[in-house]
């Protein structure tokens, strides 16, 4: 599946359509949600204050270690350092807290923006450690970014919710009103729709 | 009431400012606000109408700006639904700021509980709050049938006049209980700078600066006791206390009174007493109260059909 091969936004009056999937698009980039949807669908009934969206996100990749995002060199000799040379700046800070964690603030320095050495006395060992050390875990936190995504892009109003994040599948439903049955069965369908459709824009 | 004043904004550098300060204290000009940032300099005053040229040609002589600013003196209230991120920073704090370009005094007002359709409401402290300012700008989201049919509730017991802004291309006779109303400035989630949405931030102040002139119009029908510029000019010189307000506006002017950010038991005898040359004092000229924003001091000057005089 590609990244955002399907993005439907359905309301009454077409220009309102545009607004709200302005907001989509703008809430999804500055969560950083873009590449792991694939497909989504929005449906806004403001008469009936119902919201309903139901998203397929794509594969999110698997845990990343240090070894995926940076350079791990053992100094031994005078140094007793270990030099970790950056290569994916977007999980520095990731790796710098589990760093602090484990070593302390300070021992851990960093020369320039692409370089973190951490001091120890046993550096052969440590490098090995760090290498083999879980830095980020992205389905991890994909589930609270969704959830997230999904509260700001709803109408504040709605606080009525249902959601249901079950594999590859996000639904959610939202209202001012008691939820109804049909509002979720709407909503499920729209799932198989998306489902079954390909490439729909 | 002495000569008819000009609302201007002066911008430029820091350096020899002072002879504008100085230049407009010569001319009987009053001082509303003077920011400094950095080496640059805002000062919003009003100038005495036919010395307007003098000033242009210091500020010419010093590279600074000399422009219009059509809402000095103005106090508005720029109404959210809610503070929750919905609407902020983007798009209720973009109107904010850009309502202040031209002069204006603005405060940001979340309701408690503004937000959803039916259960939308504003409570009686938040209506009196909206109510101490000129103008309230009430900012909505997208949807036409929540600014047509729902939202007006929000309007009940506000007697000021009523800005709305909002997504969708709506007349403003179709929203009622509005004064006025601008279209596309809706819920959005970035900051406002495409060429579309600045124009319609720059339609918004064109015509709230209309709104503000129709006030004034109608002040002018029954001109208040004393100018509020004129009662800053005296807290100023009387009350030093407000020197020590750290507030970017210690004493906020209205169209038809001001705002003083000293607490109010402390000091409202102290502004009631204020003593003006021709032997009056503030609180024969105007109601001092209670704010209802943190305990300040709320001033609204009667007419001069109210005192019986003017000065």
């Amino acid at each position: 599946m590609e990244v955002l091969e399907t993005f439907i936004v359905e309301s009454a009056i077409d220009s309102e359509t545009a607004f709200y999937r302005q907001i989509i698009e703008d809430n999804l980039s500055s969560l950083r949600l873009g590449p792991a949807v694939g497909r989504i669908k929005v449906v806004l009934r403001p008469e009936d204050s119902l919201f309903q969206m139901v998203i397929i996100l794509r594969d999110v990749g698997s845990k990343l270690t240090t070894l995926d995002i940076a350079d791990v060199e053992a100094k031994a000799g005078t140094a007793h350092e270990v030099v970790i040379s950056i290569k994916k700046e977007r999980y520095l800070p990731d790796l710098l807290k589990k760093l602090w964690g484990r070593y302390g603030k300070g021992n851990i320095s960093q020369p320039d923006r692409w370089t973190v050495a951490v001091d120890s006395n046993r550096p052969l060992e440590e490098a090995e450690f760090i290498e083999k050390m879980i830095v980020a875990d992205p389905r991890h936190t994909l589930h609270e970014d969704l959830v997230d995504f999904a509260i700001r892009v709803t109408p504040e109003g709605f606080r009525v919710r249902y959601h249901l994040f079950k594999g590859n599948r996000f639904v959610f439903v939202a209202s001012e009103e008691a939820m109804k049955k049909e509002w979720i069965e709407e909503a499920g369908a729209m799932l198989e729709e998306l489902l079954a459709g390909g490439k729909t824009r | 009431m002495t000569g008819i004043f000009l609302p201007y904004l002066y911008t430029g550098g820091v350096h020899k400012h002072g002879l504008i300060l100085e230049l407009l204290e010569d001319l009987g000009g009053y001082i509303i606000q003077k920011v400094v940032t950095g080496t640059e300099v805002n000062l919003i005053m009003l100038i005495p109408e036919k010395d307007v040229h003098l000033v242009k040609e210091l500020s010419d002589e010093l590279l600074g700006v000399l422009l219009v600013a059509s809402l000095t003196g103005v106090e508005i209230a720029v109404v959210s639904p809610t503070l929750a991120s919905h609407h902020l920073p983007h798009s209720a704090c973009d109107v904010a700021e850009y309502l202040r370009h031209p002069g204006a005094n603005t405060n940001m007002i979340g309701l408690a509980r503004g937000m959803g359709r039916r259960v939308s409401l504003s409570m009686d402290y938040e209506r009196k709050l909206i109510n101490e300012h000129d103008i309230a700008v009430f900012t909505f989201g997208s949807f036409s049938d929540c600014i047509i049919n729902k939202k007006p509730k929000l309007f009940e017991g506000i007697e000021i006049p009523i800005v709305v802004t909002g997504g969708p291309e709506l007349k403003t006779e179709e929203v009622p209980g509005a004064d006025l109303y601008v279209g596309d400035i809706g819920r959005v989630s970035h900051r406002l700078r495409r060429k579309k949405e600045t124009d319609a931030l720059d339609r918004l102040n064109e015509e709230v600066g209309k709104v503000a002139d129709r006030i004034r119009k109608q002040l002018a029908k029954d001109p208040l006791a004393v100018l509020p510029a004129r009662v800053m000019k005296e807290i100023e010189n009387q009350v030093p206390d407000i020197k020590r307000i750290l507030s970017p506006a210690p004493i906020t002017m209205q169209l038809n009174g001001l705002r003083v950010k000293l607490s109010y038991d402390e000091y409202h005898e102290k502004i009631e007493n204020l003593e003006f040359d021709e032997g009056v004092v503030l609180s024969e000229l105007a109601n001092v109260s209670r704010s209802k924003m943190k305990n300040y001091i709320l001033i609204k000057i009667k007419s001069k059909s109210d005192v019986g005089f003017a000065i």
